[in-house]
């Protein structure tokens, strides 16, 4: 499966809530401060939009958001371009370009403290109809490097998968590990 | 995927891969995207300001798709949706291509288009393909070319409107798309469709060419037809439309519109981007003028039978509702809950056919996501089937809701967080993307309407909104551009800039009194400006003027009006002051923003798409044929080489015809024949001074192998004619070029003898 476009996005805990249109500040701060690996281009807002992509910032290799599809915070991040090297490999940079907003996010002076980002929850998704439509095949296809860079992030914890059954919405599986997994640990386990 | 439209993607993929060979011109590529709908996007000259300074975002790539535009930098698609008409599955694919190329957001226009942003270039042919699978084309989307055609979404089920218009917007929306008559435009150009004079949907007023339904009596027998206006727009100057005709017969409208295309195309301006819409080629020529000449060139025009043959569509057009009314058990309708009741006030309209209504699902700023998209679609299904439209106040529509079924869609609408009130109150503020993400935005008209509009939802859950107060349009746009259609608002605004001891601060111009009734009837009259940051307390002060102040049942309008000018002046010097940076840094920076503001980031906007002379597309098109030639002859399929390299040397030599005789038939024998007596036989194309070209053999191999009838067709043979086509473009853009140098000198010779003229 030649898979590019794709993204990962890591759950927040429940009950902390805060103002998302903090995130526009640091957002525009990141830019300038060239924060991020990507190449930052501009922050995008859609806070006005119940359980949408929040406040996004937006990258020439892909687009970061605190996103809140269905009521579930996460940190978001998915991939728009081309990316070198196998599939596992691409996973993995993904999720560590995923974690390390997560990271930076939840330190963030303008966040408070108020977002701790569980590293055991994450949704994975396809975001490329053609090449990995939401099939069984599609997915028997994927899924071993899924799993590849599940190993890494869980070394060998337990994990239930979960896939997204409606053949409508993308190629997509939630991801849930047994126990803590911080999200600088899975960093590390990453680099 | 039909035919035409796959081949038009096809065709603009191959002109993707040409830009990247750097075989077209950025100018002639711009307009090329735009045609397709995909347009420029703020910071996509690579500069941005990032509240400190100017900076260069450093693209992988150096190439461009236009004049200062980069190849990498994300663009906007623009999709056009014919008077707002979507089915369920063009709804779920608009959520799938807004997720996997854009930001997983569809935003409607106040023009019922959809727009996705950040899109890459690369993405546009797969995007288009998808859509064009469901039936959608983003074909002159932006452009010097016919907009979407838009009409009244409450067509077919309003208890005010003449007849439903739908049909007959459908119709010009595909007549006129790609028709050759509305391809050398010097500006864009709207047409919107209008069941009733006196409701707002429509807003014939603000459009180049407007049609308004009507029926009258002749000979006992009910006739349908239009009242049609013309040279309506807003923009920097509004200008009203005027009355062409008050009584043109359904059977005449495309003609009608095709004759004032051509008087548009051959007359307008094409130099000055700022006077080449067709309000000031009206305001130019007179009415009477452009009315005789309209109807001269329509009475020249060669009869073509779509004309009339749509007209069995409009006697076919039947929405059908997915349920019967005979299913409708009243006592559904008397739900208790105070939110629906609340929703059902402002959200639902009674259609007049009984038992239905339509339901508005209120956007906030014209966004859904993807997921709501998707799942709207799938309530659409069971409620409504295939009845929903966009409106031009950036909200979806479902038609033909049993009312009974209204307390189940409300829990449904709710589930998907689209169950919000307010539909056209004061808390459904309308707004262009601004500096959001046009490059020709001023000042945050998203963030000052995201501001607003929370605000008010916020008041309204509290009972703090009186509900004339509620009543109220507020529209605003980033620029005096006026894609938010700020002069229609009750109280409108538009961005501008001030400075104010060195630095650059936001504001919003107010303009107060125009209407949204009537077609747009009244445009708002300008005021002064305001610092961004004050606006919504300056909006407060304004509605308690009002609600204290106002006579019963005075509307704002009326109040406006009667308290003149200096009055509305005064309220808004109370608020244009602006502390200095040292007191309050905060009104520096714009809504939801908080980069010290600047205007650095404005650059030249598409709006006004790049003036390219249609034997420009031609030429290229022509490149682009004999480059299938190049493709069929390596796949060894001969005769379709050779005949494709014939074919582009017929497209070429049309091209060029036609810059002298516009209406020739794309017919072979009409083509060479014209082409010999117009440009071989006179040698104008193989003029002496033309350098490489000047030999007159580039012109005989089109004759040549036209003349070939009996042709059998060799690889040799395809090889050599391949080549031949090439050389034969090739002369062809010298000879254009040549002929537009003569032109150009012609005409600066005209205008130092006008110049002379007027000195002596």
């Amino acid at each position: 499966m030649d898979l590019h476009k794709f993204g990962i996005k890591f759950f927040a805990t429940p009950g902390k809530r805060f103002d998302i249109l903090k995130l526009i500040p640091m957002y525009h701060r990141w830019i300038q401060h060239k924060a991020l690996q990507d190449l930052l281009i501009d922050v995008a807002d859609y806070s006005h939009v119940p359980a949408g992509p929040g406040v996004m910032l937006i990258a020439h290799e892909g687009n970061y958001a605190l996103d809140e599809t269905g009521h579930e915070r996460g940190v978001l991040y998915y991939s728009k371009r081309r990316l070198d090297g196998e599939l596992p490999e691409r996973f993995a940079r993904v999720a560590a370009r995923a974690l390390t907003a997560a990271q930076l996010m939840s330190e963030a002076e303008e966040v408070g403290g108020a977002l701790t980002i569980d590293g055991n929850r994450l949704q994975f998704f396809a975001n490329d109809r053609l090449a990995a439509p939401n099939t069984d095949a599609a997915y028997a296809e994927l899924e071993p490097a899924l799993k590849s860079l599940l190993e890494r992030l869980y070394e060998g914890v337990p994990y239930t998968l979960t896939r997204e059954l409606d053949p409508r919405e993308r190629l997509s599986v939630r991801v849930h590990a047994a126990g803590e997994a911080p999200v600088q640990t899975l960093l590390e386990r990453l680099a | 995927m039909p035919v035409e439209l796959a081949r038009e993607i096809d065709v603009f993929e191959g002109q993707i891969e040409l830009k990247k060979l750097g075989k077209i011109e950025d100018k002639l590529f711009a307009e090329t995207r735009l045609r397709r709908g995909a347009y420029g996007q703020r910071y996509d000259n690579g500069q941005r300001h990032d509240g400190i300074a100017q900076r260069s975002l450093a693209y992988p790539s150096t190439r461009t798709k236009g004049t200062d535009t980069l190849w990498d930098a994300p663009g906007m698609q623009r999709i056009k949706i014919p008077f707002g008409g979507l089915n369920a599955q063009q709804m779920e694919v608009l959520a799938d291509v807004a997720e996997e190329y854009s930001d997983a957001i569809c935003h409607i226009t106040t023009r019922q288009d959809v727009q996705l942003h950040y899109v890459h270039i690369d993405d546009t042919p797969d995007l288009m393909r998808r859509l064009a699978a469901a039936g959608i084309t983003t074909r002159e989307a932006c452009g010097n070319s016919v907009r979407n055609v838009t009409a009244c979404s409450l067509a077919g089920v309003c208890r005010c409107e003449a007849f439903d218009t739908t049909p007959y917007a459908k119709a010009m929306a595909y007549h006129l798309l790609g028709h050759p008559d509305t391809q050398d435009m010097g500006r864009k150009f709207k047409v919107a469709f209008s069941g009733c004079k006196t409701s707002s949907c429509g807003l014939t007023n603000i459009h180049d060419l407007g049609f308004i339904a009507k029926t009258w009596s002749s000979g006992g027998v009910t006739r349908r037809g239009f009242e049609v206006v013309v040279g309506g727009g807003l923009g920097a100057v509004p200008y009203d439309a005027q009355l062409f005709d008050a009584t043109v017969p359904e059977e005449e409208i495309l003609p009608l519109a095709q004759a004032v295309c051509r008087v548009f195309a051959r007359l307008g301006e094409k130099r000055n981007r700022g006077r080449a819409r067709l309000k000031f080629l009206l305001e130019k020529l007179g009415l009477e003028e452009f009315r005789r000449l309209v109807l001269e060139e329509r009475r020249i025009l060669r009869p073509d039978p779509r004309w009339t043959e749509y007209l069995g569509d409009v006697e076919r057009h039947h929405e059908a509702p997915i349920k019967a009314a005979a299913d409708l058990p009243a006592a559904q309708t008397q739900a208790d809950d105070a939110q629906f009741q609340a929703w059902r006030a402002t959200n639902v309209y009674a259609q007049r056919q009984p038992g239905y209504v339509v339901a508005t699902v209120t956007l906030p700023l014209g966004d859904i996501t993807s997921w709501q998209m998707r799942q709207l679609a799938a309530l659409a299904r069971r409620y409504v089937g295939d009845n929903i439209r966009t409106t031009v106040e950036q909200n979806i529509v479902l038609r033909w809701v049993l009312e009974a079924d209204l307390p189940a869609l409300y829990a449904e609408l709710t589930r998907l967080d689209l169950a919000l009130g307010g539909a056209g109150k004061i808390e459904d503020v309308v707004a262009c993307p601004g500096t959001d993400t046009c490059k020709l935005g001023i000042a945050a008209s998203r963030g000052l309407a995201a501001e607003l509009h929370e605000r008010y939802v916020q008041r309204q859950k509290d009972g703090q909104i009186d509900p004339v107060t509620r009543d109220l349009h507020i529209k605003m746009s980033g620029c005096f551009n006026s894609c938010g259609q700020h002069h229609l608002a009750d109280i409108g605004f538009y961005g501008v800039s001030r400075k104010i001891g060195g630095a650059t601060v936001p504001h919003f111009r107010v303009l107060m009194g125009g209407e949204w009734e009537n077609n747009g009837a009244t445009y708002g009259l300008t005021i002064g400006a305001v610092p961004s940051k004050r606006i919504p307390e300056f909006i407060d002060h304004v509605t308690q003027r009002y609600l204290a102040e106002r006579a019963p049942d005075e509307r704002f309008k009326a109040y406006v009006t009667r308290i003149g000018k200096k009055a509305l002046k005064q309220m808004v010097d109370a608020f244009a002051t602006v502390p200095p940076y040292a007191v309050d840094r905060s009104l520096y920076s714009d809504w939801r923003d908080p980069r010290e503001f600047t205007t650095a980031d404005i650059t030249t906007g598409e709006c006004a798409g790049e003036v390219v002379m249609q034997i420009e597309f031609d030429l290229q098109a022509a490149e682009q044929r004999n480059f299938e030639a190049q493709v069929y002859l390596e796949q060894g399929e001969v005769a379709k080489a050779d005949e494709a390299a014939y074919q582009s040397m017929l497209i070429a030599a049309r091209g060029l015809v036609r810059t002298q005789f516009w209406d020739l038939p794309d017919e072979p024998e009409r083509i060479v024949g014209e082409f010999r007596t117009r440009f071989y036989d006179t040698q104008l194309f193989q003029s002496p001074d033309a350098g490489q070209y000047a030999g007159g053999k580039f012109a005989l191999y089109l004759l040549n192998r036209h003349a070939d009838r009996e042709r059998s067709f060799t690889a040799d043979k395809a090889r050599h004619l391949v080549e031949e086509a090439q050389l034969f473009i090739e002369a062809a853009y010298s000879c254009h070029q040549r002929l537009s140098e003569h032109r150009t000198l012609a005409l600066a010779g005209a205008d130092a003898g006008a110049v002379a003229e007027a000195v002596s």
